[in-house]
């Protein structure tokens, strides 16, 4: 019961963080911010199948309205929905969609917003508060430090994660470090793998892990990456897909 | 065709020795399509074969008008050129041309916004919001480089001795004016050239896409 009870309050009430911003990976943040007064709509749909060795199934949209204010910040402002299938103690299963979350988001590149100005490596900060829909006492706050590293058609990406669930009387932390490579196939395409996990330091929902291939593709104003997420940890299938459309 | 010629003329090139330099001087004619006379105040005659680095000046692109003023300059390599904003509304400036993609954002009256080209080649940049404005960037390997004269005479000074190519370029040249040099220190080496003005080409926006009315071409 403590378990279910558990699972039912992850999948309720800690969904995953929005991702802002053009990437090449499916649960990393990339580096790249759009140009000054650039406009861009962007969707994520993640599968988080059978977490913690049950039934558990979660399935979390978010659609967001980016806007870059400079050449190196962006602001989003993300909506998010969650549809959650927990798995009940006598067999059943509980299911669940609700908009659970809005709130504002900033990513800034601390290096040019163009690529044949930026060194290889390039840091981003990315901040974000979100105010819970459900719970209306609860604020998220999530940060990222990532930094890409380019060597010609390469591309790696370390994105130290951290989310924080803070409501009169509880409290909730969890650490997202992750970690990819991508190369360039095309012109257009690209093609790699990555790492990402989720460490709580609490007891509130559990840890879990995922691995597996991704693929960018890019086209005008359009662009989409997705990532299928093979359990390490805790979890069996954990897919993920952005895409975005420039205005 | 025009970026091959100047990457190819910067592949062969290399420093030249400090000699007293001379002087290529000459006429280009410049011709409409249907053969009558344009002026030649549009047209860039340029030298190269050998590398020269680059000064601290900052070339100006103004958009006024809903023009890009002037439409057509050079610069030596590692040289920066500024885009300042002179209309009452909002301008992009981008190009998608080989040697240097950027996109500079959108951006208001009074604001400037500065790009480096550290590769030769020639930069063609245009704006994602008004599709009739259109200029060219020759990023070149030295600061020998002038614009013609109205009347199509022009002298480029401090040409190092050697045996170089010039050419005269113009934005809506059908293809570049070519001819050999050799020049010798402290002296005039003299030369013409002809170029015949083509319509300018229909390009796409930032994204690949024709612009919203169709794709027409602007002139």
């Amino acid at each position: 019961m403590r378990i279910a009870l558990a699972l039912l309050i992850a999948a309720c009430v800690f969904p995953r963080a929005a991702h802002a911003g053009r990437t090449y990976y499916g649960w990393l943040f990339g580096t790249e911010v759009m140009p000054e007064r650039g406009v861009e709509l962007q969707t994520w749909i993640q599968e988080e199948n059978d977490k913690y060795g049950t039934r558990t199934k979660e399935t979390w949209v978010s659609w967001a309205a980016l806007v870059g204010v400079t050449d190196q910040l962006e602001l989003a402002l993300p909506v998010e929905l969650d549809w959650a299938a927990v798995e009940q103690m006598d067999g059943t299963t509980r299911t669940s969609f609700t908009f659970k979350r809005f709130g504002i988001e900033a990513r800034y590149r601390m290096a040019p917003q163009d690529p044949a100005e930026a060194p290889p490596l390039v840091p981003l900060l990315r901040l974000a508060v979100k105010r819970d829909v459900i719970s209306r006492d609860s604020v998220r706050l999530e940060a990222d430090a990532v930094a890409s590293y380019d060597a010609g058609a390469v591309q790696a990406v370390v994105d130290l994660g951290a989310v924080g669930d803070i409501a009169s009387g509880s409290r909730h932390v969890e650490l997202r470090p992750s970690a990819g490579v991508s190369m360039l196939a095309t012109s257009e395409l690209r093609v790699g793998a990555e790492v990402y996990s989720e460490i709580s330091l609490d007891s509130v929902v559990e840890s879990w892990a995922t691995a597996g291939p991704d693929v960018s593709w890019s086209h005008g104003r359009f662009w989409i990456s997705g990532m299928f997420g093979i359990g390490l940890y805790h979890v069996r299938i954990a897919p993920r897909v952005l895409w975005g459309i420039a205005f | 065709m025009r970026a091959l010629a100047i990457a190819a003329a910067v592949a062969l090139a290399g420093p030249v020795a400090a000699q007293p330099g001379g002087r290529v001087v000459g006429t280009v004619k410049f011709l409409e399509a249907d053969g009558g006379p344009a002026s030649a105040a549009d047209v860039i005659v340029y030298v190269t074969g050998f590398n020269e680095p680059p000064t601290d000046n900052v070339t100006v692109i103004a958009q006024k008008g809903r023009r890009f003023v002037p439409d057509l300059v050079a610069i030596t390599v590692g040289e920066k050129v500024a885009f300042p904003n002179l209309d009452p509304f909002l301008h992009n400036v981008f190009s998608q041309s080989v040697p240097r993609k950027f996109d500079l954002g959108s951006f208001k009256r009074g604001e400037t916004k500065e790009k480096q080209f550290p590769e030769a080649g020639v930069v063609d940049v245009y704006c994602n919001i008004h599709p009739e404005m259109a200029a060219t960037i020759l990023i070149l390997p030295n600061r020998r480089h002038v614009v013609a004269a109205a009347d199509g005479k022009f002298a480029i000074d401090g040409v190092p001795p050697g045996d170089w190519t010039v050419y005269a370029y113009a934005r809506r040249a059908t293809k570049p004016a070519i001819a050999s040099v050799t020049v010798k220190s402290g002296a005039e080496a003299m030369i013409d050239l002809e170029i015949v003005r083509g319509p300018e080409p229909a390009h796409l926006n930032k994204y690949g896409e024709k612009y919203k009315d169709g794709g027409q071409v602007y002139h």
